[in-house]
Parts: structure tokens; sequence; C-alpha cells
């Protein structure tokens, strides 16, 4: 295939690599899928593969993306030719369209009112119903998308996707112990996920930073962090995570160590001993990573740019105190 | 004592290209014919109502706490499975609360599932119509016609599986039957269809009955009782034992890593 990038869908691919595609697109719109002959014969002549399709609905999330709107445009009126405009999945990514497309609020309002007619017609339609969730989002509505993003999951409780998003927007709220529980459903969903581990670590982190009185929560922070270490080495959210995780303990621990064995049912705290060398381990994996990942040796690429200056700032920020 | 004597038997070379030749085309055919068939014939699956949905998937949702209940802290764990018990006991995520405690449905009276037995039917007929009709032509046209030769020697209890149709019990085993080439043609055409029409091809009818002796295990059938399966579940929670999988687990990444 000419084209890997288009068979992954876009949240995963760069910024620079979707330009690059949706410039592509043209050329790619240029050969038509399906042929134009009448029935029996157009089953003959076609050029359709599995991939075709996919590869269609990334290039349109792309093209829209980059603002491309006229190849998106031909992108979704090839998929809605092959799949029929009551297709659920056409249906949301028409709504994406309509979106991108929309001008001023009113516009947007006008989509939201049509997926709820689409949502009355058959109330099983999922795409759609998670299309209206992030047309809230976008309306700066989250009570709103919060109140139907919860029915949802009433109807449908084993979408992870929904759980996280709900997590994010309970985030966005500050409400901590509503997002953590969404992200432990995620968890109850993909045990292994180690970049739900890490992110279950931050949630835990941001919480003690709002409401610092129980100290248990950092050291479950630690503990997630560690998790997501044992299930993806060298995972560099997972190191970051846990080295400022281990140095907001060891800050505390004068503080704490007198209450605390009052706090935490669950477990006891790690013995201050076991911090340190976590955090040890952290600095020197965290340095090890930063290293090779910026001299790009083979089998240390694919860390992402802005994580890694995040976290040679991390590392500089501590030399500093140390020169102090 | 010498070498066994060796059969021979004056084969007429017209054999091949009329009999054994127009079996296999014919059997290759009728196989791509049915993988097109079905796939006609396949009725799209007819969605779920809303509360059957939410009713399964609620299901699932306690099934993955008891899996994965080891990700949660013992409190968050003991939380969610109070809730989840007292709400699977109540019948709360039940399609049909007021059905609770009724004896099923007879099958045979739910339009559903007789929809689902047509379906049946249908890949049924696909497959029995073809092979009743091959099989006669092949009866009526060239029963009793041995038709080749095997290069390698194999003991006589082969006998029944390649001479069928040819009474002759001193005829070496090595010689295949017309009737016999039809079935070896029948169970041995696999590889042949994966390879023209794709791994995930329905051509085959031995494949297909031994999917529909176990169609999707997983899947609730539709004779069970949704309110025995919540119960069932519940009892399973109650009765788990939880160790947090976070337990101890600096000390294994310090031993890992250090």
């Amino acid at each position: 295939m000419a084209f890997p990038d288009l068979l992954h869908p876009p949240s995963h691919t760069s910024q620079s690599s979707a330009l690059r595609l949706s410039q592509e697109a043209p050329r790619i719109l240029a050969k038509a899928p399906t042929s134009s002959l009448p029935y029996p014969l157009s089953l003959l002549s076609s050029s359709e593969t599995e991939e075709t399709w996919t590869i269609y609905e990334n290039l349109f999330l792309s093209c829209l993306r980059t603002g491309d709107n006229v190849s998106a445009r031909k992108c979704i009126d090839h998929l809605t030719a092959r799949f029929g405009a009551v297709n659920e999945r056409i249906m949301a990514l028409t709504g994406i369209y309509k979106e991108a497309a929309a001008a001023d609020t009113a516009a947007l309002v006008k989509v939201l009112d049509k997926y709820n007619e689409a949502i009355q017609a058959d109330p099983t339609n999922m795409p759609v119903r998670k299309r209206k969730v992030a047309t809230l989002k976008a309306l700066n509505r989250p009570a709103d998308a919060i109140a139907s993003l919860v029915e949802l999951l009433d109807l449908s409780p084993t979408d992870a996707e929904a759980w996280s998003e709900l997590s994010d927007l309970y985030l966005a709220q500050s409400m901590f112990s509503q997002a953590i529980y969404s992200l432990e459903e995620v968890l109850l969903i993909f045990p292994n996920a180690w970049a739900m581990q890490a992110r279950m670590g931050e949630l835990l982190y941001l919480s003690y930073l709002s409401s610092p009185a129980d100290p248990s929560t950092l050291s479950e922070a630690l503990r997630r962090y560690c998790r997501s270490l044992e299930l993806c080495d060298d995972y560099l959210r997972g190191y970051y995570g846990l080295k400022i995780t281990c140095q907001k303990i060891l800050e505390n621990a004068p503080k704490t160590s007198s209450k605390a064995v009052a706090a935490s049912e669950d477990l006891p705290p790690p013995s201050p001993a076991k911090v340190e060398k976590l955090h040890e381990l952290a600095t020197k994996k965290l340095a090890e990573i930063v290293r090779r990942a910026s001299q790009q040796e083979p089998g240390w690429d694919g860390y992402d740019e802005a994580e890694l200056i995040a976290a040679r700032a991390l590392l500089d920020r501590d030399a500093e105190v140390i020169v102090r | 004592m010498g070498q066994p004597v060796v059969q021979t038997i004056q084969r007429d070379p017209a054999l091949f290209y009329w009999i054994l030749l127009p079996i296999t085309v014919v059997m290759i055919l009728t196989g791509i014919l049915r993988h097109y068939a079905t796939i006609l014939l396949q009725s799209t699956p007819k969605k779920q109502p809303l509360p059957n949905v939410r009713q399964h998937r609620s299901l699932i949702r306690g099934v993955n706490l008891r899996q994965n209940g080891n990700q949660l802290s013992p409190s968050s764990f003991q939380n969610r499975r109070a809730q989840m018990v007292s709400d699977f006991k109540e019948g709360k995520f039940l399609a049909d609360p007021e059905g609770r405690g009724k004896p099923r449905p007879n099958p045979m009276t739910d339009p559903a599932a007789m929809e689902g037995m047509m379906g049946m039917m249908k890949g049924q007929m696909t497959m029995m119509i073809p092979q009743t009709l091959i099989m006669g032509w092949i009866n009526a046209f060239f029963s009793g016609f041995v038709i080749m030769k095997l290069p390698f020697p194999l003991t006589p209890q082969f006998k029944s599986m390649l001479q069928s149709g040819v009474g002759t019990r001193d005829l070496d085993v090595r010689w295949v039957s017309s009737l016999s080439w039809y079935f070896l043609t029948l169970f041995g055409l696999q590889p042949v269809y994966n390879f023209i029409l794709g791994s995930n091809n329905s051509a085959n009818q031995v494949t297909q009955q031994m999917a529909q002796m176990n169609p999707n295990p997983g899947a609730m059938g539709p004779d069970q009782d949704p309110d025995k399966l919540f119960l069932n579940e519940a009892e399973n929670l109650e009765v788990m034992e939880h160790r947090w999988i976070l337990d101890g687990v600096e000390d294994r990444i310090l031993a890992q890593l250090a």
C-alpha cells in the first residue's frame, strides 16, 4: 500500500503527516473506487479492497483536520454512495463534516438538532450519540455533554471510549472522584492498558494537588505509575509521573510520618527508603530515555517530541537544585 | 515367490478427460457458486432493541468486574460490588422487568426466533440442493467407472473409501472409482476454495456444519432466562476473592529494573 498512514485512525498520525496526506487527497480521490457500470457488470470491474474504505475514512478525517473541506466532501460522497446515507457510521461521519463546516454557533446548534432527530428515530445509534456529546462539548455545554454521556453509558456500560471521555469531561470540571471512577471503569474493561494506568496515576496526583488531605492518594498514584511501567518498559509518561510523585512524597515525608498510620485503609504507604529508590530509578531511566531518543538511536524512536522536552526540563530542574 | 503381481487395467484415456476432469471442475464451480449464494441469501442481522442491548452489556459489565476487579483498590471494589450485586438482584437492568420469574415463551412461537431458524434453513438448503443434484448426476452417468490409479500403495482399509460403487473384491486399493472421487473432492477442496475465494469463504459445507454446531458460545442463548443469568453473576461476585494488583508493585518494579 502506498499510504500506510492511512490505515491507522488519524488521531495517531502527527500534524505534519496529516498535512502530507491531505495534500495527496486529490490524487487518491481521482481513482474512483466503484465503477460506473450498471449493477451486474460493476461487480466485474470494481477495484474495491478491504482497505479502500478505511483509507477513505481516514483521508476524510485528515482532510478535515487540515481544513481541506472540498476533498473531505468528496470522500464523504464516495462513502455515502457506497454504504447509503442511513448507515450509522456514515451518519456520524457526515455529522463530523457538518460540524467542521459550521460557520457559527447557530449552525452548530442546527447540527445538534439533526443528531437529536436521528437519536429519536433510532435510539440504538451509538455513533451519532457520541457525536452529540462531542458537539455539546464544542458548544461549551459540559453539563449537557456529561448528562448525555451518562445516559449513553447507562445503555452501553461496556464502552471504554465513552468512559474515558466522561473521565476527561469530569476532570475538566475538577470533579476528581467522578473522573477517577470513570477511569476505573476503563481499567475494568481493558486491565492491561498501560496508558490508562498511567493516566489513573495522573488523575490521582492531580486530585491530591487540589485537596492535599489524604496522602494515600499519592501512594496509590505512585503504585499506578509502577503498574504502567510493569506493563510497558521504557514508558516515558510513566517514569515522568513516577518521578514527580516520588518527589512530592519525599517533600511531604516529615509532615506525614506523624499521622501516616491513621490514613489509608487499602494499603500502607511505601516506606521512604523505597520511595527514594524508585525516585533514583525513575531519574536514571528518564535520563537514559532522553539521551537515547535525542540521539535517535535505533529502537528508541517514536517518543513524542513534546514529552521528551518536558522530561528534559524536569531533569534540568533537578540539576539546578543540586547545583544550588 | 516373486513380486506381487501388479494389476493393470487398460483404461480409455478419455475417462480422464470426460469423467475425472468434469467432476473436479463441477465440484469447484459449485463451491464457488455456493459461496456467492450464501452471501446473497444472508439476511442482515436484525438490530437488537435498546433494552436488550442494555441488559446484555450490563451483564458483561458484571463479568468484567469479576474478571478484572483486581485492578481496583479494595475500597472502590467493595463499593462497586455492593452496588452491582443489589442492582442485579433487583433486576434493574432487565429488558422486561415484568417478565421476571415467568417461564420463557416457546421459541417456536417467538417470531424473532423463527427468523433465526429461517436463516439456518436457508444455509442448509444451499448445501443440500447442489449436493443431491451432483450426487444424482454422478450416479446416473458415471457409476462404476474406475477412473484413476493412485501413485502410492495403500492398506485395504481404504477400499471402502476409494472404491465405493465398484463391487469387485480383488481390485487393488490404488484404483479410485468415480463416486469416491466425488467424495474426496467434497471433503478435500477447502484449500482450493481458500486459494480462490480467500480464507473466510462459505464454500465448503463441512466447515459450515461445524460452525453451526456451536454458534458463538459467548453470546447469551435465546432460551436462557436473563434474570437467572443476573442472579448467577451476582452470586459469583459475592463469593469472589479480591487481591489488589497494585499490592507490592513497587517491589516488583525495583526487583525487575534495579
